[in-house]
C-alpha cells in the first residue's frame, strides 16, 4: 500500500492560491464553500471555455474552492455565461436561466459578456448578458486567466 | 314486421355484425380454452409422471409393424410439465389475441394441435413415435407461422422455416435410424443394450443430433430460422415456439445424447459448451443492436438455449472427469434455465404481442410512451426484461447464478483442458449477461419510457382482461423463479435422479431457502435479496418524507429541454442510437452497413438541409455461411432439371431404372 503512502506524501500539486478574496456575493444556497454552476455559451470564439476548462483542470483545481460545473441547470445554484448574447442564444438563455433554481447567481466571463468585447454592435449580436439578465459577477479579461476567473469564484463559493 | 325494418333500417347489419362478433369470441373462448386445457393436461400428466410411477402407453393400431409408443419418465414429465404451463398462459392470452386480431378460423384450429404435438414429443417412447411427434410439431409451428401469409416478410420466414426446419429432421431422422438399427426402436430397449453400440455409431448419432437438435434449439450456425420465424408468428405463436418448442430440442440432446448413450466422451462436453457459448454470445450481440422488439426476442432465444446448452456441455465434461458433484450442479442450471426462460421469454413475447395489438408496431424507433398507456403490459415486459436480464430478482438470475459457480468451481487440477475451458466459459457468460441487460434496457427504456414517438404508439389502448389474465400468470412464474426456487427443488432433484450420467447420482445444490452447494462454501437467498430490497425501498421512502417534513411545497416548472423552449420525442434516445456505442465496438462481429448523406443548401455548403442516416445490419454469419451455400444448391438444382424434359416416356424409364436398381442390390 505504499501508494497510499505516496499520496499523503505529495499532497495537491496545483498551482498555489492566494488569499481569500473580499466576497462580492453571497453564496446563494447560503453555505460557503459549494457553489453548482451550468455554463452557456451566448455567443463566444470559445476562448473563455477554453480558459474556464483550464481553471476547472488539474492545474488550477477551480474544484478546492467548492466550485464545480455541472450538466444540467436543475442541480446548479449559478449561470456562467460567456461571450456576445446572439440572436439565436438570446431564447436558450433566459430558458436556462429560468431553469436554475432561485436564489441564484450570475457570473459573466470576459469583456464579450461584460460589455460586448470585440464582437460589440456586430452582426446578430442583441448585446451583453448583462443587456439581456441581470449579472452579479463580472470576469473582465480577454480572456480572462484560469487565476482571475477562480479569483472571481472564489468571491462567490467564501472559500 | 315492415314497420320494424322501417324504423330501424341498420337493426339487420347491426345484428349480423353482433352474430359474426360473437361467433368469433366463441371461436376464440373455445381454441384458446382448449390450449390452456391441454396446458393443464399436460402439467399435470407431466408432475404426476416427475413425483410418480413412469407412465407406459402402447397403442398397437394406430401405426403398422411398430405401433405408436408412449413412455413418461421423469425427464420427459419435466418437458412436458414445462411446455404445459407455457400453454396454459399463452391459451388464456389468445382468447383475447384472437379477437383483436380477427383469427381466421384455420390458426384457431392449428394452435390446440401445435401445443398437442409438443406435448407428445417428451412423451414419446420409441424412434418412430418420437419422429411422428416431432414432424407433427414442426407443420403444425410453421402452419402457425404462415398465418399472416398475405405479408412477403411472412412468406419468406416461412420458406425459410420450412427448409431448415426440414433439414434438421433429416438429421434427427438419419440420427435415430442409425441408433435404432443398433438398439432397436423403443427407447428403453435401446438404453438397455447401449453396451452393443460401437463409437463410431454413438460419433454418428450425436453429430447427426448436434445439427438437427441444434437447428431446433436455434444454436449457432443454425439459427437463421429462429430470428425470422419468431418474429413473423403471431405473438402467442411466438410465445409457444420462444418458450416451448425450442425447449425439444434441448430435451432431444438430454434424452438421445446424454441419458441414452451417455457417458459422453470428453469432446462431446466440449463440442457442447463451444457451441453453446458462440451461439449465446452472438445471439445476445444480436440482440443488443436489434431494432425489432419481437426480434430482440428471439435473438435473446438464441442467447438462452446457448447458455442452456454450455450449462450442458459443461455438466457433461465435468461428469467425463469424474467430478459428479459440480457435473449436478451444472445440469440443475440448465434445468433451471430451461423453466425460467420459458417463464420470461412466454411472458416478453405475449407483451410485445399486445404491444403489436395495440399499435400494430414492432420497430422501437417508433415506440415510447406507453407506460401511461398500457401500463398492464409495460409492468409485464418489465418483469420479462428483469428476467432476461439474469439480475438478482429477475427470473433468470438463480439460473444463471448456478452455471457460474459451477464453471468457477470445477476441480481442474492439472488438467489443461478444463483449466482453460472455464475461464473462457465463465467469460463468455459475463459477456453474454453485460449484453443482455444493455439489451434489455433498450427494449424496456426505449419500447415503453418516455414520449411517444409515432401517433400509432400515442393512440395504444390497455390489452383487454384475458391477454392481462394470461401475462399475469407468467409473471407469477417468474416472480417465483426470481424469489422462491425453492418450489421447484422436489422436481429439479427427481429429474437430475433420472439422468445418471450427467452427475444424476451426487447429490445436486440444496434449493432451500438460502441456495446451498455441496463440498462448495456458497451459498445465497434470492428470498432474502428480495426482503432487503423492500426494506431498503420502505426505508428510503421514509427517510425521504422525514427529511423533507420542513420543505416548501413543490412548485411545477416547464420541464429543461437543453435550453429549446419544448421538449420533442425526437430529442430522445432511439434504439438505434441507444446501441450505436456497442455497434462501433463489436463492429467487427457485426458488420453494419451504416450510410450517412448530408443535404447542404444550394446557398452555402456550411448550411445543412437534412441528414440521412440509413444502418443495415444483416446477420453476418447468414451472409458468409448460408448465401453461398443457397448460391450451389441453387446451380445444382438447375443441372438436375436438366433431367426432367417433360417427357412421360422419359420418366417412365427413370422408374424401370430404379425398380431394376434395386431388384440387382435386393436380388
Amino acid at each position: 500500500m505504499s501508494w497510499i503512502g505516496k499520496i499523503r506524501r505529495v499532497g495537491r500539486i496545483v498551482e498555489p492560491a492566494d488569499e481569500a478574496p473580499e466576497a462580492t456575493a453571497a453564496p446563494p444556497t447560503g453555505v460557503t464553500g459549494s457553489l453548482q454552476l451550468r455554463h452557456v455559451d451566448c455567443g463566444s470564439c470559445n476562448g473563455c471555455e477554453l480558459e474556464i476548462s483550464g481553471a476547472f483542470s488539474s492545474v488550477y483545481d477551480a474544484e478546492r474552492f467548492g466550485a464545480r460545473v455541472v450538466a444540467s441547470p436543475r442541480h446548479a445554484d449559478g449561470l456562467l455565461a460567456t461571450g456576445v448574447v446572439t440572436r439565436n442564444m438570446q431564447q436558450p438563455l433566459f430558458n436556462t436561466l429560468n431553469s436554475i433554481p432561485e436564489p441564484r447567481v450570475v457570473i459573466a466571463v470576459g469583456d464579450c459578456a461584460i460589455n460586448g468585447g470585440a464582437f460589440a454592435k456586430g452582426y446578430g449580436v442583441v448585446g451583453s448578458v448583462a443587456d439581456v439578465i441581470p449579472v452579479d459577477v463580472e470576469v473582465p479579461g480577454c480572456p480572462p486567466t484560469p487565476q482571475q476567473i477562480i479569483t472571481a469564484l472564489r468571491t462567490v463559493t467564501g472559500r | 314486421m315492415t314497420t320494424a325494418l322501417d324504423d330501424s333500417p341498420t337493426a339487420p347489419v347491426l345484428d349480423e355484425d353482433l352474430r359474426t362478433a360473437r361467433r368469433a369470441r366463441g371461436q376464440a373462448i373455445l381454441s384458446g380454452g382448449l390450449t390452456a386445457a391441454l396446458g393443464v393436461v399436460g402439467t399435470a400428466l407431466g408432475l404426476s409422471a416427475i413425483f410418480g410411477e413412469p407412465r407406459h402407453l402402447r397403442i398397437g393400431w394406430l401405426l403398422p409393424l411398430v405401433g405408436v409408443i408412449f413412455d413418461l419418465g421423469p425427464l420427459g414429465g419435466f418437458f412436458v410439465a414445462a411446455t404445459g404451463a407455457v400453454s396454459i398462459a399463452v391459451g388464456i392470452y389468445a382468447v383475447g389475441y384472437a379477437q383483436r386480431e380477427h383469427w381466421a378460423r384455420f390458426p384457431l384450429v392449428m394452435l390446440p394441435l401445435f401445443v398437442a404435438a409438443m406435448l407428445l414429443v417428451p412423451a414419446a417412447g420409441s424412434v418412430t413415435t418420437f419422429l411422428l411427434a416431432w414432424e407433427l410439431m414442426a407443420a403444425a409451428s410453421l402452419v402457425l407461422v404462415l398465418s399472416e401469409h398475405n405479408r412477403e416478410a411472412v412468406r419468406s420466414a416461412g420458406a425459410f422455416y420450412a427448409v431448415m426446419t426440414q433439414l434438421g429432421f433429416a438429421a434427427i431422422l438419419l440420427a435415430l435410424v442409425v441408433l435404432s438399427a443398433a438398439g432397436g426402436d423403443a427407447f428403453a430397449t435401446i438404453a438397455a443394450h447401449t453396451g452393443g453400440i460401437s463409437s463410431g455409431t454413438r460419433t454418428a448419432v450425436f453429430l447427426l443430433t448436434l445439427m438437427g437438435f441444434g437447428s431446433k434449439a436455434g444454436l449457432l450456425p443454425l439459427h437463421a430460422w429462429l430470428p425470422r420465424a419468431h418474429p413473423e408468428a403471431p405473438s402467442p405463436v411466438s410465445a409457444l415456439m420462444s418458450a416451448a418448442m425450442v425447449n425439444m430440442g434441448i430435451y432431444g440432446f438430454i434424452r438421445i445424447d446424454l441419458q441414452i448413450l451417455g457417458p459422453g466422451p470428453h469432446w462431446w462436453g466440449l463440442t457442447l459448451m463451444i457451441f453453446g457459448s458462440v451461439s449465446a454470445v452472438f445471439g445476445v450481440l444480436q440482440a443488443s443492436v436489434s431494432t425489432d422488439l419481437k426480434r430482440l426476442l428471439a435473438y435473446s432465444t438464441t442467447e438462452n438455449m446457448g447458455l442452456i446448452t454450455l450449462a450442458l456441455g459443461t455438466a457433461t465434461l465435468l461428469s467425463s472427469y469424474g467430478a459428479q458433484q459440480v457435473a449436478a450442479m451444472a445440469m440443475t442450471a440448465a434445468l433451471l434455465l430451461i423453466l425460467s426462460h420459458a417463464a420470461f421469454k412466454t411472458l416478453g413475447f405475449l407483451a410485445a404481442g399486445s404491444v403489436l395489438a395495440a399499435t400494430g408496431l414492432r420497430d422501437l424507433d417508433k415506440l415510447g410512451g406507453l407506460a401511461r398507456r398500457m401500463p398492464g403490459t409495460t409492468v409485464m415486459f418489465g418483469i420479462a426484461a428483469l428476467g432476461a436480464s439474469g439480475l438478482p430478482l429477475g427470473a433468470g438470475f438463480v439460473g444463471e447464478w448456478l452455471l457460474l459457480q459451477s464453471l468457477i468451481h470445477s476441480p481442474h487440477g492439472d488438467n489443461t483442458l478444463l483449466a482453460l475451458m472455464m475461464p473462457l466459459s465463465v467469460g463468455a457468460v459475463a459477456l453474454t449477461t453485460g449484453l443482455g441487460i444493455a439489451a434489455m434496457v433498450k427494449a424496456f427504456g426505449v419500447g415503453f419510457l418516455a414520449r411517444p414517438r409515432s401517433a400509432a404508439a400515442e393512440a395504444a389502448r390497455e390489452a383487454p382482461a384475458s391477454m392481462l389474465t394470461g401475462m399475469t400468470l407468467a409473471a407469477a412464474a417468474c416472480a417465483v423463479f426470481a424469489v422462491a426456487p425453492v418450489l421447484f427443488g422436489p422436481v429439479l432433484k427427481q429429474v437430475l435422479a433420472a439422468l445418471p450420467t450427467v452427475g444424476g447420482d451426487a447429490a445436486g445444490p440444496a434449493l432451500g431457502g438460502f441456495l446451498r452447494l455441496p463440498g462448495i462454501a456458497g451459498s445465497m437467498a434470492p428470498g432474502l435479496i428480495a426482503v432487503a430490497l423492500v426494506i431498503a425501498v420502505l426505508l428510503a421512502l421514509g427517510l425521504g418524507r422525514w427529511g423533507a417534513r420542513h420543505r416548501p411545497d413543490a412548485v411545477v416548472v416547464p420541464l429543461w429541454a437543453c435550453g429549446a423552449d419544448s421538449l420533442s420525442s425526437k430529442m430522445q434516445y432511439t434504439a438505434t442510437s441507444f446501441a450505436e456505442p456497442l455497434q462501433r465496438v463489436f463492429d467487427n462481429v457485426l458488420q453494419p452497413e451504416t450510410d450517412v448523406e448530408v443535404t447542404h443548401f444550394a446557398e452555402s455548403q456550411y448550411l445543412v438541409e437534412k441528414v440521412t442516416y440509413k444502418t443495415l445490419l444483416a446477420d453476418p454469419v447468414e451472409q458468409r455461411l448460408y448465401a453461398p451455400v443457397v448460391r450451389a444448391v441453387t446451380s445444382w438444382a438447375q443441372w438436375v432439371r436438366r433431367a426432367h424434359p417433360g417427357s412421360v416416356h422419359l420418366y417412365l424409364a427413370y422408374g424401370a431404372l430404379g425398380l431394376l436398381i434395386v431388384l440387382v442390390i435386393a436380388r
